[in-house]
């Protein structure tokens, strides 16, 4: 230790304890087995992991995977236009804020409003049954369908930052040299543009692609039982089921899905040497 | 396009925010313009106001703990090449990538394990961990403009350590450092998951509140609660409007 | 105390400083500042002399050596506890305090009264010219402005020495130059004693008292700026410092005052700096102010070379002219009078000789062979 190291320290103590501490009881009870009462016990066994690779889990973790990741996608097409034309707006400040204010309001009120707009009782289907286009409700919500949008919406402003702060940073009159050497004006775009965003690329996609595997509320609140995700399980397995080795079993999977997204993210981004 | 992706993100919150002062109880037909369910917000619901002071509770004690570790790590990390730096790396950079979930369940477990009992508390350990990573990383950010012949000057001029970092860091890095406590705040007010997780009874905060009644169905006191809360992240956006640079650095 | 009466403000006896194990910033590095001297530390970059004056100021422990400051030893004491004070390159300034507030820091540190402090600062203030600044921000000064902060902060705890770190290097050459003149004059007023790092021979010739010059982390030579132009201890300092014209060569025959030296021009008579026989191989050099470039045969008839204009660069002052011969670039520089306009026929391509006064050649270095 150097004395220096005094500025570190707290953070050091902290984060063993409350990060990589939890993180590896967490490994370790999953090779546990429960007991009646919800306790743990010995000895180590891998037959949580045995169990779930046979069960309807991998069905779920696939689902996962797919609403996260065409999330994702959707996000990130709404946000390329989007941060371009934010960048290259004259209001560029006033839009960035706007984009802000979503991004501080309350998470669970951002998916209540979908709630109050599309539910069996929303906003729409009073409006549709008042003009008498409807008899009874149609069912927007509690499907996969649902799910996918709410996750758009409240993860939009975390692709739409990091995108918007690489284009901000990008000097537009390269696409201008660009087009005067003989490119057009999508391929000055992506020859030239697209390098040097990558990185807010990817951050972007990782903020959004991330949280969504991690989805509990989102699918509780606006989904049905054909959207059940890896979240829904967790949160089951321990408050309902208190079935921790299990639950953290499923929780490593989750984690190892997020390391291999991590993985590739790393090796994108290492291979143009950032 | 961005005007449809705009109308996309405030569309919802607008509907949630102008049926707030609808008279009809089932919410979704406009029956003429009343504030009763403000009346009814802020006059006969205890439980959402025992979850209002649970969450800035711990959000106020939670941003404040994280600020102080979290900027005297950034410290730290600028300029004193700490040892084991890889470690702390991994512990800065981990928690931000990972599943909120995942910290949630992983939180539960030590607790469990350590035979801590669930309470507000354990709120206040598991959000003071999630906003360390954002602080170091804002502040870091804040820090990056300074080199250390700064610190060598003040040295040089007669500060002691201590003296440097009081006369000279703390007030350089001020708006690094509002910057993390404005979003740690946030952060903490706004969690839903990881709290889920480590809430015993008796420490219900205002998301979980919202959550348990929105799960019962629609309520217009939750309208009208959202139309505050909309107002405050409105107010919280011009507020910290000088500092979003750093958030946004800190974030990139 | 020294032997010979003379107090020395900084002395650096054999100092050593290694980085990272491997990398030798400073070897052997023995120094005497005199008090109240402006001495310069010259040198390339990456030479150890920024090293050398940030282990004056305390930021670097010598790994051997000492370092005394006015006779005392200080190799253990903190940069806050030694009586000196820096200026740093970047000047350094504390960008959330003012102008008046950078230079009060030292002395609110030493918890002054605010009238002491008012004192203080209004003299430093007048001192480098900054009436009328002192409510502005470091972000709202020019270079400059910011440089006389920097000074002003630097001086105001008066401090035995004052350590300049390549300070004017981010000015441009105009300025440089005001500057360089306004540090003479400050230190002229102060009378404290300066110690100067930079890189650029003619800010350090113009200033200082003494230059170190440094290389490789080694101090080649120290004297005053004549006394390094003029007889150089080295290749390397006679390079570095302006512009010079090199020869190697066998001594042939050796008088009184001078050597006859077979060189690849032929055979060239030199001055006798230092004793040679026969036999031994010599360097010396040429300054290019006393090169002369005529068409006409040269009136001593002998030391002169025959070559061809390659370049003539009119600078104004003066001209400089680069003469073809034997494939190596000879430097010869003409000061001008009114008359040279008309005088100067020489132009590219030209034939002409190049030839000097052999008592204005320096033998560097005599290997006996």
């Amino acid at each position: 230790m150097k004395r220096h190291d005094i500025y570190t320290l707290p953070i050091l103590i902290w984060l063993s304890l409350f990060f990589t501490i939890p993180l590896s009881i967490t490994v370790i009870m999953s090779f546990m087995s429960s007991t009646p009462y919800g306790g743990v016990t010995l000895p180590f066994t891998v037959g949580n992991y045995v169990e779930i690779m046979k069960g309807r889990i991998l069905a779920i973790l696939w689902r996962t995977i797919r609403i996260s990741a065409l999330s994702t996608l959707i996000t990130l097409g709404l946000s390329l236009p989007v941060s371009f034309f934010m960048a290259t707006s004259k209001w560029k400040n006033l839009l960035l804020m706007a984009t802000i204010i979503p991004f501080w309001t309350n998470f669970i009120i951002r998916i209540f409003a979908w709630i109050f707009l599309l539910g069996n009782n929303g906003m729409l289907n009073n409006i549709l049954i008042q003009l008498g286009i409807v008899k009874n409700p149609i069912t927007f919500l509690y499907n996969s369908w649902a799910v996918v949008v709410v996750i758009v919406y409240t993860y939009l402003p975390y692709m739409i930052l990091p995108i918007y702060s690489a284009m901000e940073k990008f000097d537009f009159s390269m696409i201008d040299a660009a087009m005067d050497l003989g490119a057009t004006k999508i391929r000055a775009i992506f020859k030239v543009m697209f390098p040097s965003i990558k990185g807010g690329i990817t951050a972007g996609i990782l903020f959004v692609f991330i949280p969504a595997l991690g989805s509990y509320a989102i699918p509780e609140l606006v989904g049905g039982r054909d959207s059940v995700m890896l979240g829904n399980l967790i949160a089951w397995e321990i408050t309902t089921a208190r079935n921790w080795p299990y639950a953290t079993a499923l929780s490593n999977i989750l984690f190892v899905s997020t390391a291999l997204a991590l993985f590739l993210y790393l090796k994108i981004q290492g291979s143009d040497g950032k | 396009m961005t005007v449809i992706v705009l109308i996309f993100l405030y569309a919802p919150i607008m509907f949630l925010v102008i049926f707030s002062f609808n008279s009809s109880v089932t919410g979704a037909n406009w029956m003429g313009f009343t504030l009763k369910w403000y009346g009814e917000l802020f006059l006969r619901s205890p439980d959402i106001w025992e979850g209002f002071k649970n969450s800035l509770i711990v959000a106020v004690f939670s941003s404040l703990t994280a600020t102080f570790i979290g900027t005297m790590a950034a410290i730290g990390i600028h300029w004193y090449k700490p040892s084991f730096r890889r470690y702390i790396n991994f512990n800065i950079y981990a928690p931000l990538i990972i599943p909120d979930i995942l910290m949630g369940v992983s939180m539960l477990m030590l607790f469990v394990s350590m035979r801590i009992r669930l309470s507000l508390f354990t709120i206040y350990l598991a959000h003071t961990t999630f906003s360390l990573s954002y602080v170091v990383l804002v502040v870091l950010a804040r820090l990056e403009n300074f080199d250390s012949s700064l610190l060598e000057a003040a040295m040089d001029l007669g500060a002691s350590e201590f003296q440097t970092v009081r006369r000279v860091i703390i007030p350089m890095a001020l708006p690094g450092i509002i910057a993390s406590f404005l979003l740690s705040f946030t952060l903490s007010i706004d969690d839903f998951i990881i709290t889920f997780f480590v809430a015993g009874p008796g420490s219900t905060t205002l998301p979980l509140r919202i959550f348990s009644m929105i799960r019962f169905g629609l309520s217009p006191v939750v309208n009208a609660l959202s139309t505050i809360l909309v107002g405050g992240a409105i107010l919280l956006t011009l507020l910290g409007r000088k500092f979003l640079k750093y958030i946004l650095a800190g974030e990139g | 105390m020294d032997k010979d009466g003379a107090v020395y403000s900084v002395e650096l006896e054999n100092v050593t400083k290694i980085f990272d194990e491997s990398t030798v910033a400073m070897k052997n590095v023995s120094l005497k500042v005199k008090k109240g001297e402006f001495f310069s530390i010259l040198g390339p970059s990456g030479c150890g002399k920024t090293t050398t004056l940030r282990i004056i100021g305390g930021f670097e422990t010598p790994n051997e050596g000492t370092v005394r400051i006015d006779g005392r030893r200080v190799n253990n004491l903190p940069p806050n506890r030694r009586p000196v004070n820096m200026v740093f390159q970047n000047y350094a300034l504390f960008p959330h305090l003012s102008v008046f507030e950078n230079i009060a820091f030292p002395l609110r540190l030493k918890k002054m009264t605010e009238s002491e402090i008012r004192e203080k600062v209004e003299y430093m203030v007048e001192l480098v010219k900054l009436k009328g600044q002192e409510r502005k921000f470091p972000r709202q000064l020019s270079g400059g402005q910011k440089q006389r902060v920097a000074l002003a902060r630097a001086l105001v705890n008066e401090p035995r020495v004052l350590l300049l770190d390549e300070p004017l290097s981010s000015l441009d050459a105009k300025l440089r130059q005001y500057m360089l003149m306004e540090l003479d004059r400050i230190h002229d007023e102060v009378g404290i004693t300066f110690i100067y790092v930079t890189h650029d021979q003619a800010e350090a010739m113009s200033v200082s008292d003494e230059i170190a010059v440094m290389n490789n982390g080694v101090i080649e030579q120290v004297g005053t700026p004549p006394e390094i132009y003029e007889s150089p201890a080295n290749t390397f300092v006679a390079g570095f410092i302006g512009e010079t014209n090199f020869f190697v060569g066998k001594v042939v025959d050796v008088s009184s005052e001078y050597l006859k030296v077979e060189t690849r021009f032929g055979i060239l008579t030199c001055y006798k700096d230092k004793e040679a026989k026969i036999g031994d191989t010599v360097e010396f050099m040429i300054r290019p102010e006393k090169v002369y470039v005529t068409k006409n045969y040269p009136p001593q008839n002998m030391n002169f070379l025959r070559g061809k204009v390659d370049q003539l660069i009119y600078l104004g002052s003066h001209t400089k002219y680069y003469i073809m011969v034997e494939n190596t670039l000879i430097r010869s520089i003409k000061q001008h009078t009114r008359y040279w306009m008309d005088e100067s026929t020489i132009s590219w391509d030209d034939e002409v000789y190049v030839w000097w006064n052999p008592d204005d050649s320096y033998l560097i270095k005599v290997t006996g062979g």
